[in-house]
């Protein structure tokens, strides 16, 4: 059984329940008070994870931190499928590993700046905001050419892949670090797609979409 | 200084942005837009705020006919924005009038265009024709709309047969406040490219342009990202400029004030038997055996908005006036259907639907009323229709089926020929249970059935004969269900009605006191007086001239209440019914 | 004395939330806004708290004896937080008697900050007809959506509004159950931007446990949110009861940041309100009433 230590206003806790609930596997959740008890900072968890950061989980002993290495871990060892993480496709792993990457930016922006509004972060926030920014124009301009070579993910694939789902919590939770996404309408289409992903489920903040029209 | 005219249409969004069950968030001159295209094509432009709270309805869902509120669940119809269902009070119909402001929204040149208070049509473009066009990925950028189209008068680019050259020869065909529109010549290859400039805010805008010509494939990729490119290096020496400029204020966009009455949680709004719309019969078929289906469409502008349960009153070239329940589903809101019965001892009214009205006849019809609403918070509903009694409650199950309530239509009938509507019906899957061919005795045993083993949370929705009502509603009692989960409408009454009494009237909050002689109704008496009372059916079925009772005793003779409303004596339908007591004081 | 940026004489004159004292370690300089003003404030360990308007030589981080700083502003300590005034505030704060009931848990579930006006958030806390939508399985599930009829009261010996009898029907009502069943819920709203709750405890069916929103006015509209818990809880541990009060609040928060104005509108002819917002109603009458501009938008007169 997977252990999860979890936060439940964390974007990057919440990748992972996302995955997990969309590929059936079962979880437990040991809740880590983050805010404002600053457990992930304490002697226990520091144990797990001397950086000091959630998500961590636990697999029947196998100990492994960071939201996109666990992302790849579990797609890769509960995906029978193998579309998650399709490891026998070097370029789409490279693409995968691309995005992981811009997905660690979107963290180190729109995250950094929901943590100065709501949860009074020591940071620049208009530097977080302007970072932020940069990052969904690219995204946009990528999606929204995405769209016209007929393709709905952000890697080159006709389903989604982990890229996805490291991309889209602080995407969606972005208006609470004050960066609207209106700007944005090719990201505003893809989010819609992923909330319309089988076993997707929600977190605070971020809303379930509608059904989609029947083909 | 930038041009904020109302009147002025201005792209808010290209066509692409639009694809089913999705809410653009759009933004023009300040003023927030929610848009989003119904299932059945139409494109709804609304202000970006539930008239309940102010959240906007962009992060809202759109269910392909209606909207719906995140915050309260308020249902919003496809084209009309009227609200539809307010889950908070299931029992009650909302008052027609919550509407949300709507623009106009016309696509054109694969844009989707607006304007708070548009003169004229959307301006012709010369050299693009339509449906023959290429849209470039609109480019959102901060910096003022007039200073955009200013500088895209300098936009150098390739023609599109021409991509790898890099000589072409741009001339500015025409320019305006808000557009540009560009020649380049490269060789024998020549591209028109339009630049629409749609004036976000204040200082923010977006870049829309079209090309002359469709391509397809790669070629087609390569001319956009050529533009998209181009475009963006536009934009970041756009903002670097915007930057050093003085920010300009936002607009602050009016927001209006609701209607007075929507202030306060208003009382059903009155109105008389008035013909206030006129609709043509855009089609007319046979629905069943016996019944004639009519597609309704207004003469100009749009139907007002619907909800499942309401029916219009027909006023019919011969002076008749009957009541229709609607059919349609949520969100069908370009035309009204209706389902008519050839009754054998017609009165004249649906022989002259049948016979006399055909495709194309103009009719006047009333504003929908609904005085059957439908919860929509049961675990369960049952409908139990008879005969031409399925028209509301094919509306209902359409709602309820949207929702992805659970619910069954038990569909009574002589045979299969005489079940209406097939095309609607046939969506409603398994949850639809005809029953043919029944005798007054087996119907009753089949009710039994159906009406066995009551739960709490169930709602029980009945229209049809007479007789029929009469069994099932006897039956629902007798296997336990309250009867504040049967509801049921009459076609009309039967009953004979004793007005042969006489007595008085006091209205408590005109301050009048009225004699009712015999021979003449409450209605009548006060209406006479100048006091406004809507009405409808004015034989006690349809639950429009509903009055309440302050004191006195009522002499009910209508089929609209329940029982247990009947011996509360609160309420009291003023087209029929009468006093036992010498006076009456009611509520108006 | 330097003029307030806040001129509305109302809210100057009432008590504000500034953090929680048990997330404020004794003695040492903290900072905060209220009311668009940079404040600083302290606590030591034996219940007293100061508060200053920010200066040069008391900085963020630095120790300090709480009790002798000087030239402070009123400071109070008070259900767990440290509350301050930008003018003459009453010697009281609104009573919660039930926060002295020696078996409860206290806790301050957690501060956020919300890009939207206190009002509006004070609604929204007042609201149950949002439950099945925003806090979904949890604090209500459709199709139970129905918000039955409530009393609502302006007392005036007390001055504050008390909504009663409000019941609404949630899943999971009780630990012991598993089907859901109406809750019952009173609201009180002793103060323009506090608001206090009262729920059936899953617990002990004879007593209510108490939730309460105090909102610190950092300008118009932006708030903090201090989340009080005062409820009947011997099993869980403190960080769950915590992350259940931030789940909801979490699923608010959206609703908040998108509403337009963001400042709430007093003009009864502003938004459509139905029978489910006499709360609501009232609400805005009262702040009408009192003549609040702060954080609003008055209606024309």
């Amino acid at each position: 059984m997977i252990t999860l230590y979890d936060y439940e206003l964390s974007g990057n806790c919440y990748k992972l329940r996302l995955l997990m609930s969309m590929l059936g596997i079962e979880w437990k959740t040991v809740p880590v008070d983050f805010y404002p008890g600053r457990e992930h900072k304490s002697d226990w968890f520091l144990k797990l994870n001397p950086l000091g950061q959630l998500p961590v989980i636990d697999d029947d002993g196998f100990v492994l931190r960071d939201a996109q290495a666990i992302l790849v871990y579990l797609a890769s060892r509960y995906d029978p499928a193998g579309t998650w993480y399709p490891r026998e496709d070097p370029k789409l792993l490279g693409e995968i590993g691309q995005w992981l990457a811009f997905a660690d930016g979107i963290t180190g922006t729109a995250s950094a700046a929901r943590l100065h509004d709501g949860l009074f972060y020591d940071f620049d926030v208009e530097a977080a905001r302007a970072g932020a920014h940069r990052l969904f124009r690219i995204l946009d301009e990528h999606l929204w050419f995405g769209e016209q070579e007929g393709r709905d993910w952000i890697c080159a694939a006709n389903h989604p892949t982990i890229a996805d789902i490291a991309c889209f919590p602080y995407i969606m939770l972005s208006e609470e670090g004050g960066i609207p996404r209106q700007d944005y309408p090719a990201i505003r289409r893809w989010c819609d797609r992923l909330k319309r992903i089988k076993g997707f489920i929600v977190m605070s903040g971020v809303f379930p979409a509608g059904p989609a029209r029947a083909a | 200084m930038l041009d904020t005219a109302k009147t002025r249409w201005h792209p808010i969004a290209a066509s692409s942005d639009l694809p089913f069950r999705h809410v653009f968030h759009a933004q023009l001159l300040g003023r927030e837009f929610a848009v989003w295209r119904a299932d059945d094509g139409y494109v709804n432009a609304w202000e970006n705020r539930c008239l309940h709270r102010g959240v906007r309805l962009s992060i809202g869902i759109n269910d392909g006919r209606e909207l719906k509120c995140q915050y309260h669940g308020w249902r919003y119809s496809n084209r009309t924005a009227g609200c539809t269902y307010i889950p908070a009070h299931p029992a009650d119909a909302p008052a027609r009038t919550i509407t949300n402001r709507t623009y106009p929204a016309v696509e054109r040149y694969g844009l989707v265009w607006s304007a708070e208070e548009p003169v004229d049509e959307v301006p012709a473009v010369s050299g693009l024709a339509e449906g023959d066009l290429l849209v470039l990925r609109g480019i959102p950028l901060n910096a003022p709309a007039d200073l955009v189209a200013d500088r895209l008068k300098d936009y150098r680019f390739q023609p599109s047969g021409r991509l790898d050259g890099a000589e072409a020869d741009v001339t500015v065909e025409a320019a305006g406040a808000f557009s540009a529109a560009l020649c380049s010549r490269d060789g024998d290859a020549a591209t028109l490219a339009v630049f629409f400039v749609q004036p976000v805010d204040s200082g923010r805008s977006v870049i829309r342009g079209v090309l002359d010509s469709r391509l397809e494939g790669a070629e087609r990729l390569a001319v956009l990202r050529h533009h998209n490119e181009l475009l963006s290096k536009l934009r970041d020496t756009l903002e670097r400029d915007a930057a050093q400029m003085p920010a300009p204020a936002p607009i602050e966009p009016v927001i209006e004030r609701v209607s007075p009455e929507l202030a306060e949680m208003p009382e059903a709004t009155p109105h008389g038997r008035k013909a206030a719309i006129r609709v043509q019969v855009a089609r007319k078929w046979a629905a069943a055996d016996g019944i004639a289906g009519f597609e309704l469409r207004p003469i100009k502008g749009l139907l007002p908005t619907f909800q499942p349960g309401a029916h219009i009153d027909v006023h019919m070239p011969n002076g008749l006036i009957r009541q229709y329940s609607i059919v349609n589903g949520p969100g069908e809101s370009d035309s009204f259907g209706i389902g008519v019965k050839l009754e054998r001892d017609s009165a004249g009214g649906s022989s002259c639907m049948h016979e006399t009205v055909r495709e194309g006849d103009v009719l006047a019809i009333s504003e929908p009323r609904n005085n059957f609403p439908l919860r929509r918070d049961a675990v369960k509903t049952i409908f139990v229709a008879g005969g031409i009694g399925i028209t509301p409650l094919i509306a209902m199950a359409q709602a309820l089926k949207n929702q992805d309530l659970a619910f069954d239509l038990h569909y009574f009938a002589q045979n299969e020929a005489q079940l209406a509507f097939p095309e609607r019906t046939g969506t409603l899957g398994m949850a639809l249970k005809p029953h043919l061919g029944l005798s007054p005795e087996q119907t009753g045993a089949k009710l039994r059935e159906i009406l066995s083993g009551y739960r709490p949370d169930t709602h029980l929705y009945l229209c049809g004969p007479g007789p029929m009502l009469e069994a099932a509603r006897t039956i629902a009692a007798e296997l336990g269900w309250p009867e504040t989960a049967v509801h049921f409408e009459y076609f009309k009454n039967t009953k004979v009605i004793d007005d042969s009494s006489s007595f008085e009237v006091a209205l408590a909050r005109s301050c009048m006191t009225l004699t009712v002689p015999a021979g003449r109704t409450i209605l009548d008496v006060v209406r006479e007086a100048g006091v406004d009372m809507p009405s409808s059916c004015e034989q006690g079925a349809c639950g429009t001239c509903l009055a309440t009772v302050i004191e006195g005793e009522p002499d009910h003779q209508d089929v609209y209440l329940n029982d247990a409303e009947k011996r509360s004596g609160t309420k009291i339908m003023t087209c029929v019914s009468r006093a036992k007591s010498a006076r009456l004081v009611l509520d108006l | 004395m330097t003029q307030p940026k806040c001129q509305d004489p109302v809210i100057l004159n009432l008590w504000h939330p500034l953090a929680a004292v048990s997330e404020t370690p004794a003695g040492v300089v903290a900072e905060t806004v209220l009311l668009e003003e940079r404040i600083g404030y302290a606590v030591d360990g034996a219940g007293i708290g100061a508060a200053w308007r920010s200066r040069r030589d008391l900085p963020a981080g630095s120790s300090i004896d709480v009790a002798a700083v000087a030239d402070t502003l009123p400071a109070k300590i008070a259900y767990g937080y440290i509350w301050t005034s930008l003018g003459n505030p009453p010697d009281d704060l609104f009573p919660i008697p039930e926060y002295a009931e020696a078996d409860r848990r206290r806790l301050n579930a957690a501060t956020m900050g919300v890009n939207v006006s206190a009002p509006r958030a004070i609604e929204n806390f007042l609201d149950m007809g949002h439950f099945p939508y925003v806090h979904t399985d949890i604090l209500g599930a459709e199709p139970h959506t129905e918000v039955k009829e409530y009393d609502v009261e302006i007392s005036v010996d007390r001055d504050e509004i008390l909504a009663t009898r409000c019941r609404f029907f949630q899943p999971m009502a009780s630990t012991v159950s598993t089907g859901g069943a109406d809750v019952d819920y009173v609201y009180r709203v002793p103060h323009p931007y506090c608001s206090v709750l009262y729920k059936s405890s899953p617990v002990d069916e004879a007593r209510l446990d108490v939730i309460a929103i105090f909102l610190q006015p950092v300008d118009q509209e932006h708030v903090r949110a201090h989340m009080m818990l005062c409820v009947l809880d011997d099993e869980n541990e403190d960080k769950v009861i915590k992350r259940f009060q931030q789940t909801i609040f979490g699923q608010d928060k959206p609703i908040l940041e998108n509403q337009f104005p963001k400042r709430l509108p007093l003009d009864p002819r502003a938004e459509t309100p139905i029978r489910a917002d006499k709360s609501a109603i009232a609400y805005r009458r009262w702040l009408s009433q009192k003549g609040v501009t702060y954080g609003v938008i008055p209606a024309a007169s």
